[in-house]
Formats: C-alpha cells, sequence, structure tokens
C-alpha cells in the first residue's frame, strides 16, 4: 500500500442547503489539530461571518449522528454542519 | 423495497429516492399478515407558500445521516407503539406541486397504533432528520427553508 506523505491534519467540513449557499460551497478543508465541536464552531465562524448567525442555529454531526460540543473531533472524521430541517 | 427476511416484527425501511414516490410499495413494505391496521400518510407539494407561489421545491439530504435518523426512528416507533412494521419514503431533488415528497406508513395489530405512529413519525422527521428544501419562484428565485422561514443565504 502507498501511504500519503505525512502532512498537517486536514479535516474536511460538509455544508447543505443554505449553508452551502451562504459559504459558496459545499465542503470545507481545514488544518485540524484536534479539538472540539465547539472549537470547530468558533474556527467556521471566524473564517465565514457570513454563516455565523445560521450556525448558532446549526447541529455539527460526526458520521452517522449528532454530536454535542464538548465532542473531540479526530481528523479523519466525516463532520457535516445541520442546519435548521425542512424536510417532509 | 420490500424487506422480506428473517425478522417477523418490526420491519424498518427507508427509502431515499429522487424518482416519484410509490404509495403501493410503501404500503408493501409494511404489510404484514399479523397486520389489520395499516396507515399510510402521503405528503404532497403546494403550489403557494405563505401566500407566495411555488413552482416547485427542491429537497437535499445528509444522505448517509437521513438513513441513520430515520431507520432509528422507525425502530423507536415501532417499539413505543407495538408496530408490526414502518416504512418512510423521502423524494430528493426537484418536486412538482401535487407530487409527494414524503410518505410514512406503519402497520400494527389493531388501526389506533398505526395511526398514533404514522403522526408521531411525521413529527420527528420534521425535527429530526437532515433534510432541507428549497423554494423555487416562478421568477427564478430561491430560498432554502431553515428553521420554518427562510434564512438569508439562501437566495439566489
Amino acid at each position: 500500500m502507498n501511504h500519503p506523505t505525512p502532512g498537517p491534519a486536514r479535516l474536511r467540513v460538509s455544508l447543505f442547503a443554505g449553508m452551502a449557499a451562504t459559504a459558496g460551497g459545499r465542503t470545507w478543508d481545514f488544518d485540524w489539530q484536534g479539538g472540539t465541536v465547539g472549537d470547530l464552531r468558533r474556527r467556521l465562524a471566524a473564517a465565514c461571518p457570513e454563516i455565523a448567525a445560521l450556525l448558532g442555529r446549526s447541529t455539527i454531526a460526526i458520521g452517522d449522528r449528532y454530536a454535542g460540543d464538548g465532542e473531540p473531533i479526530p481528523a479523519d472524521a466525516a463532520v457535516a454542519i445541520i442546519p435548521p430541517v425542512s424536510g417532509g | 423495497m420490500a424487506m422480506m427476511d428473517d425478522r417477523p416484527r418490526q420491519v424498518v425501511t427507508v427509502s431515499l429516492l429522487t424518482s416519484r414516490l410509490d404509495a403501493s410499495a410503501v404500503l408493501a413494505a409494511v404489510a404484514d399478515s399479523t397486520a389489520g391496521g395499516n396507515v399510510l400518510f402521503v405528503g404532497t407539494v403546494r403550489d403557494v407558500t405563505d401566500g407566495q407561489p411555488t413552482a416547485a421545491l427542491e429537497y437535499e439530504a445528509h444522505e448517509p445521516l437521513s438513513r441513520a435518523v430515520l431507520e432509528r426512528l422507525g425502530a423507536e416507533a415501532a417499539s413505543r407503539f407495538g408496530l408490526t412494521a414502518t416504512a418512510v419514503a423521502h423524494r430528493l431533488g426537484r418536486v412538482e406541486p401535487g407530487e409527494a415528497s414524503v410518505m410514512v406508513a406503519a402497520s400494527s395489530a389493531h388501526r389506533r397504533e398505526a395511526f398514533a405512529a404514522a403522526e408521531w413519525l411525521m413529527e420527528r422527521i420534521k425535527h429530526d432528520v437532515p433534510i432541507w428544501k428549497c423554494e423555487l419562484r416562478p421568477d427564478g428565485g430561491r430560498e432554502w427553508v431553515h428553521d420554518g422561514g427562510p434564512d438569508g443565504g439562501g437566495r439566489s
């Protein structure tokens, strides 16, 4: 197997619906040295103040479950921002 | 969509589809010889929202998370209401007025549990499942709906 050259850990964050429209993209990559969901919220809001209001009303998902602000996020996690839902 | 296997009780079927929803298939997914009450709810797209004309809706989902949440909700409904089976089908992509955007079916030995479960499931779907709708206006405008009201950034 080929192993990629070690580099700074990256975190890929998926955006949906109005959040993706506001941010202008569906995925967002960050250098990630570790941290919690709350830390990620602060990084996202600082990187794109336009999304801060909607982010404040959003939940964060790690993999196939919702995560609280105190939970740590490993660099290989599939993280998604879940703004208020409107299915049905 | 039918999920016939060796689990005779509490079958949970989840479908996220870009094609038209099929009411017969959703009902068939909850059919069982022990179930005497079979309820199907069909949610359809209206051509007006809050007095504004709607050309169509466009649905988007976080699909893996939606499937996981819907499977958990189906299982919770089954145990909470003593159901035989539940099925949820949600449309994704563009849906025209009059077409179904969501179908929920529940089957139980008797009708009351099936009616109650279908309503409970629809309420939970509207709160917990990461699916969003975008209002498409006749003039080409688009508005993502977040928390019952449009949120600024979705306009374009």
